[in-house]
C-alpha cells in the first residue's frame, strides 16, 4: 500500500509541475514580432546592435526579436499556415516568387507613398525590383550579393599573367596556363578554375551569352542555342581538365578549393571574403568582375524584409522596415563589410566604391541580373539533378537539357 | 593453456580494431575541438593538432548562454526520461501480461503509426499544438515526448520473455495487478528499463526539429538549438562547433556508462528454481 | 475490489495503465496521422486558403513521378541491405560485449559512441572520409587497391556509402537492446551447455539466438521502420543527389511538402510509404515471428 501512495504522489507532482509551467510560462506576444534566420554569432551581434539603434530612434515601438535557429523555410511556412507568423521577416529574393504566387505578403505601396523619407529610388533597381511583383512592392532588400571572380595573385604572377581575365577567351587561356602539377607526382593538383555543378553558377554564363532560363512570358529557353552554347563552354572547361569541381578535390565548396591552393580562380560572392580571411589568411587574393561573354552579366542575390498580409502590427512593422532598410539602418548593417548595401547613397557614403575589393561588387551591379524564376521550386532541384548527371555521370549536356525541359515545364507558375 | 591465451589475445586485438573504427571519428572531432587552426579537413589529416588550446571550450561556456540552454535541456530531458521509463513499463506490462478487448488492434495501430515519416506529422502536430495554445511553452516542448511507442514496444517484448508463471503465486495471494507490476516485474526488468532510459535520454537531449518548431523565445532554447547558431551555412567555425558538440554529448555518454551497469550477466535469474 | 471475472479485472487494469499513454499518443500521433491521411486527398497548400479536393489525384501523380519511383527503389535497396546487417551485427556485438573480457565497459562505450556523436558531425566527417583524397581511398591504397572516386557524388556508390555510415552509427544503439535482452537468459543454460561440451559459437546459435527472439523482433521492426524512413543523413550528406541517386521516400515527402509547398502531395507519398512498411512488417511477422520458446 505504501508503494501505491508513492506512485500517486509522484503522479500528482508531475501534473502539478506541468500546470505550474503552463501558467508560469505562456507568453502571448502583444508586440511587434521580428524574425530572421541565424547565421554566425558575429552577424547576430550586428543585428542586435542595429535593433538597439532602432529602439533609440523609435522608443515607442515595442518589439520582440525571435530568430529561428534552423529549418527557417519550414518554420516560416508553418507559422504562416497557422496564422502565427511574425510581423516582419527575412525572405530571399530567390524564394520570393512562390510567396507572391500564394499572395501572402502585404503590398507596401501605400506605406511607400506616405513615407516621404524612404526614397525608393535610392535603391539599385535590380535588387529593389526583385521584391516587386505585378507592379506592387512586397518587400525591400537589405543587402545583396553578386558573383565575382576571385583569383590567387601569387599563382597569376608565377604563371606570368599580368591581369585577370576579362572575357571567356582570356578565362580559358588563363585557366589553361594555371593548370599544373606542382609537386611532380603526375597528378594535377592545381587547376586554373573551380566551378560547381549548380544551376545558378551556370546561369551567369548563360546571361553573359545573351541567353535566359525562360522568357518574359515564362516559356523555357534552356534548349536555345544561347543557353546550350554557354553550357558547352562551362562544362567544356571541366572536360578540358582546366577547371575542377569541389568534390574532385575532396572539398565541400569552392571556397576550400581555392583556399587549399587547388585552384587559381573561383566564382563566388561576398561570402567568400570572411571565409578566406578566417580559414586561409595566407592566400593573397583579388577580385574582378566576372569575365564577359557576348556581354557582361552576373547574378544578383538579395535578402529582403517582408510583411505578411495577416501581420497584427503592420504599421509598426513598416516603421521597423523603413529604419532597417533605410539609409541610417542600412549604413549600420553594412558597416562591417559582412553585407553589401542595396542603396546607392549608402554605398557611396560609406566608401564601398573606394574600397579595392568592394568596388568590384558595386561595379558589377549595373549588369547584375535578377535570378527570378517563375516556376514552382521543384525546377531548381530538377535542374541541379540534371547538372549532377552531366558532371558526375558524364551524361551528354545537350541531351540532358532536352530531357530536362518537359520535366521543368510542368511546374510553371501561372 | 597457451592456445587459449593466444585466442584471448587475438580476440582483444580484434576488439581494439573494432573499437578504433567506432571511436575514430569521435576522437578526430575531439582533436579538432582543441585546435586553433580552422581548416581541419585538409590532407594529410592531423590527429594531433599543431597548436592546442582550451579557448574553444572557454568560448562556448562564456560567450554563449550555455548554462541557460543546459538547464532547459536538463529540465526537458529529465522529465521525459522519467515519464518514459515509468509509462512504457506500465503500458508494456499491460500488453504483455493482461488480456483486454481491443488489445491486438491497439497494438497494431501503435506500431503502424511508427511507419509514417515524422516529418509529415510535423505540420498537423504543430497545428494541434497551436490550437491547444501550447506553442512557445515548456509544456508544449515536453508533453508530446512524455511517452513513446518505441519504448512501449521494447518493454512489451521484454516482459513477454519472462516466464508466464511468475505472477501466479502473487495472484493467488490476491495482489492487485499494479502491485505485481511494481513489486515483481519492475525490479527484474532493470536491464530493459536501463535501455529505455538510455534511448529516451539520448533522443530527448539531441532533439532539434521539434524545439525549433515549437519555440520562439530563445530563453527556452535547449542545447541543440543553441549549438545551431554556431553552424553557419558556409563558414563554420569547426573547432568551436566541435567543442560545443562534445560538451553536449558528455551527459548522454555519462547516462550510457551509468546505465549499462545493468547489462550484467546473471542479474536476471528470475528467482524461480529450475 | 471485486470483479465479475478475471477478464474484467484485467481489462480494467489494462485500460487504467494505458490511459495516459494512449491519451498523449492519440492527441499527438493518431490525430496527426488522420489529418495527414485526410489531407492526402486534397491539393493542400499550407499557405493558400483554397484547398480543392482531388480524390486519388495525388496518388496517381505519385506513381507517375519518376523521382518517386527512384525513391522507392533507393529505399528498398537501402532497407534490404541495412536491416539484416544491422540486426546481426548488433546481436553479435551484444553477445561479445556480454562476455567476460577485460575493459568491457571501455569497449561497450566505444561501440556506442557513434550513436551519441551528433549526426551532423558524423556526416561531415564521413563526407571527408568518402571524398576523393579522403580516408577511405587512402586506406584502400595502403591495401594496394587504387581507387580515386568520390563516393558521395558517384551515383553507384552514394547509397552504399550512406548505408555503411548508418550501420556504423546505429549498431551500438541496437546493441543496447540486445544487451538488455541477453540479461534474461539464465546463466544455468550456458553452464549446462558448457558441461555438454558446446563451444562459444554453438552456445550462441543454440541458446542465445532463440532466447533473444522477442528482442530480435523488436530490433528488426525498428530497424525496418528506421530504414524506410531514413532522412537525416540524406538531408545532410547528399541532399538526395547526385541526380536523385540517394533520394529516399522520406526525403521525397519532405521536399514536396516543404520545399514545393505541396503538402497534400507529400502526405500522400508518406501514406504510400507507410503502406509499404506495413506490408513488409506483416510479411516479416509471418516468416520471423516474435514468439520465444
Amino acid at each position: 500500500m505504501k508503494k501505491n501512495l508513492t506512485v500517486k504522489k509522484l503522479a500528482y507532482l508531475l501534473l502539478a509541475t506541468l500546470l505550474v509551467l503552463t501558467i508560469g510560462c505562456s507568453e502571448s506576444a502583444e508586440t511587434l514580432r521580428y524574425t530572421s534566420w541565424q547565421s554566425s554569432p558575429v552577424e547576430q551581434s550586428i543585428i542586435r546592435q542595429n535593433l538597439e539603434s532602432f529602439k533609440k530612434d523609435n522608443p515607442d515601438v515595442a518589439f520582440k526579436y525571435e530568430p529561428i535557429p534552423g529549418n527557417y523555410p519550414e518554420k516560416i511556412q508553418l507559422m504562416l499556415g497557422t496564422h502565427t507568423a511574425p510581423d516582419l521577416f527575412w525572405l530571399k529574393s530567390f524564394t520570393a516568387p512562390s510567396f507572391y504566387h500564394f499572395d501572402i505578403l502585404k503590398p507596401l505601396d501605400d506605406y511607400v507613398q506616405r513615407d516621404t523619407t524612404f526614397d525608393i529610388n535610392d535603391f539599385f533597381p535590380v535588387f529593389r525590383d526583385s521584391y516587386k511583383d505585378r507592379g506592387h512592392f512586397y518587400g525591400f532588400p537589405k543587402d545583396f550579393n553578386v558573383y565575382v571572380l576571385f583569383y590567387n595573385k601569387k599563382m597569376f604572377a608565377q604563371a606570368g599573367i599580368s591581369a585577370a581575365p576579362k572575357n571567356w577567351a582570356e578565362l580559358e587561356n588563363a585557366a589553361r596556363k594555371l593548370t599544373k602539377d606542382t609537386n611532380g607526382d603526375g597528378k594535377t593538383d592545381q587547376y586554373g578554375l573551380v566551378i560547381e555543378p549548380a544551376i545558378e553558377m551556370l546561369m551567369a554564363f548563360v546571361y553573359q551569352n545573351g541567353g535566359e532560363f525562360h522568357d518574359a512570358q515564362g516559356n523555357l529557353k534552356i534548349n536555345d542555342p544561347a543557353f546550350t552554347q554557354a553550357l558547352t563552354f562551362y562544362h567544356g572547361l571541366y572536360e578540358k581538365k582546366i577547371a575542377t569541381i569541389p568534390s574532385d578535390m575532396g572539398a565541400g565548396w569552392n571556397g576550400d578549393v581555392i583556399g587549399r591552393k587547388n585552384a587559381a580562380m573561383a566564382i563566388s560572392g561576398g561570402w567568400m571574403i570572411p571565409y578566406l580571411k578566417e580559414a586561409y589568411p595566407d592566400i593573397e587574393w583579388g577580385v574582378v568582375p566576372l569575365p564577359a561573354g557576348k556581354k557582361q552579366a552576373t547574378l544578383a542575390f538579395s535578402t529582403g524584409f517582408v510583411i505578411p498580409k495577416e501581420a497584427k502590427y503592420p504599421d509598426q512593422a513598416w516603421t521597423m522596415l523603413a529604419y532597417l532598410a533605410g539609409k541610417k539602418g542600412m549604413a549600420e548593417w553594412t558597416k562591417s563589410g559582412l553585407a553589401l548595401p542595396t542603396r546607392k547613397s549608402v554605398a557611396e557614403a560609406n566608401g564601398f566604391y573606394k574600397d579595392p575589393v568592394y568596388k568590384v561588387f558595386m561595379e558589377s551591379v549595373p549588369f547584375a541580373v535578377n535570378f527570378k524564376i517563375n516556376y514552382m521550386q521543384r525546377w531548381y532541384d530538377e535542374s541541379n539533378a540534371a547538372l549532377q548527371a552531366i558532371f558526375y555521370k558524364g551524361k551528354d549536356p545537350i541531351l540532358t537539357m532536352k530531357e530536362l525541359e518537359p520535366r521543368v515545364a510542368k511546374y510553371r507558375l501561372k | 593453456m597457451k592456445k587459449i591465451k593466444l585466442q584471448k589475445v587475438f580476440f582483444l586485438v580484434f576488439l581494439l580494431v573494432v573499437s578504433a573504427i567506432y571511436i575514430g571519428p569521435f576522437l578526430f572531432s575531439l582533436s579538432i575541438s582543441f585546435n586553433t587552426n580552422k581548416d581541419v579537413f585538409q590532407w594529410p589529416i592531423q590527429l594531433i593538432p599543431d597548436s592546442v588550446t582550451l579557448a574553444n571550450y572557454k568560448s562556448v561556456w562564456n560567450d554563449l548562454p550555455f548554462a541557460r540552454w543546459l538547464i532547459n535541456s536538463l529540465l526537458v530531458t529529465t522529465i521525459q526520461t522519467v515519464s518514459n521509463v515509468f509509462f512504457s513499463a506500465l503500458a508494456g506490462f499491460a500488453f504483455a501480461r493482461l488480456e483486454f478487448p481491443g488489445k491486438k488492434l491497439i497494438f497494431t495501430l501503435l506500431i503502424s503509426s511508427l511507419m509514417i515519416p515524422g516529418i509529415i506529422l510535423l505540420v498537423p502536430k504543430f497545428i494541434i499544438l497551436n490550437e491547444l495554445h501550447l506553442v512557445n511553452t515548456y509544456p508544449g516542448l515536453i508533453i508530446p515526448g512524455l511517452v513513446s511507442i518505441t519504448n512501449i514496444f521494447l518493454m512489451k517484448q521484454f516482459f513477454e520473455s519472462i516466464p508466464k508463471d511468475l505472477e501466479e503465486a502473487a495472484l493467488i495471494d490476491g495482489c492487485s495487478y499494479f502491485r505485481i507490476f511494481w513489486q515483481i516485474f519492475l525490479p527484474i526488468s532493470k536491464p530493459a528499463l536501463a535501455a529505455v532510459a538510455i534511448y529516451t535520454f539520448q533522443g530527448s537531449w539531441n532533439e532539434f526539429l521539434w524545439p525549433v518548431i515549437v519555440l520562439y523565445s530563445d530563453n527556452m532554447y535547449t542545447l541543440p538549438l543553441g549549438m545551431a547558431s554556431l553552424k553557419d551555412e558556409l563558414q563554420t567555425n569547426w573547432p568551436l562547433l566541435m567543442a560545443g558538440t562534445i560538451l553536449i554529448s558528455l551527459p548522454t555518454l555519462a547516462i550510457f556508462i551509468i546505465f549499462q551497469r545493468y547489462f550484467v550477466e546473471g542479474v536476471a535469474s528470475t528467482g524461480l528454481k529450475g | 475490489m471485486k470483479f465479475k471475472s478475471i477478464n474484467q479485472e484485467q481489462a480494467v487494469w489494462a485500460y487504467t495503465f494505458l490511459a495516459f499513454p494512449l491519451l498523449l499518443i492519440s492527441v499527438f500521433i493518431f490525430l496527426p496521422i488522420v489529418f495527414a491521411f485526410g489531407v492526402s486527398f486534397f491539393d493542400w497548400n499550407l499557405l493558400i486558403p483554397d484547398k480543392p479536393f482531388v480524390g486519388l489525384g495525388n496518388y496517381i501523380e505519385i506513381f507517375k513521378d519518376d523521382v518517386f519511383i527512384k525513391a522507392v527503389k533507393n529505399t528498398l535497396f537501402y532497407t534490404i541491405g541495412v536491416v539484416p546487417t544491422q540486426t546481426i551485427l548488433a546481436m553479435f556485438l551484444a553477445f561479445l560485449m556480454n562476455q567476460k573480457i577485460p575493459g568491457k565497459t571501455f569497449f561497450r562505450v566505444a561501440i556506442y559512441i557513434p550513436a551519441i556523436t551528433s549526426s551532423v558531425v558524423t556526416s561531415i566527417i564521413f563526407v571527408w572520409i568518402y571524398s576523393k583524397p579522403g580516408l577511405l581511398n587512402f586506406l584502400l591504397s595502403k591495401l594496394g587497391i587504387e581507387s580515386n572516386i568520390d563516393y558521395l557524388t558517384n551515383p553507384s556508390t552514394v547509397l552504399p556509402a550512406i548505408m555503411m555510415l548508418n550501420v556504423w552509427s546505429t549498431s551500438g544503439y541496437f546493441m543496447v537492446s540486445f544487451l538488455a535482452g541477453l540479461q534474461n537468459i539464465p546463466q544455468s543454460l550456458y553452464e549446462a551447455a558448457k558441461i555438454d561440451g558446446a563451444n562459444t559459437w554453438q552456445q550462441f546459435w543454440k541458446i542465445t539466438v532463440p532466447m533473444l527472439r522477442p528482442v530480435t523482433y523488436f530490433v528488426m521492426v525498428m530497424s525496418l521502420i528506421g530504414c524506410f524512413q531514413v532522412f537525416d543523413q540524406v538531408f545532410v550528406m547528399s541532399s538526395g543527389g547526385p541526380d536523385n541517386a540517394s533520394t529516399t521516400m522520406s526525403y521525397f515527402a519532405y521536399q514536396n511538402s516543404f520545399k514545393y509547398f505541396r503538402f497534400g502531395f507529400g502526405a500522400a507519398s508518406a501514406i504510400v510509404l507507410a503502406m509499404i512498411i506495413f506490408t513488409t512488417t506483416a510479411i516479416q511477422k509471418k516468416y520471423f515471428p516474435p514468439d520465444s520458446y
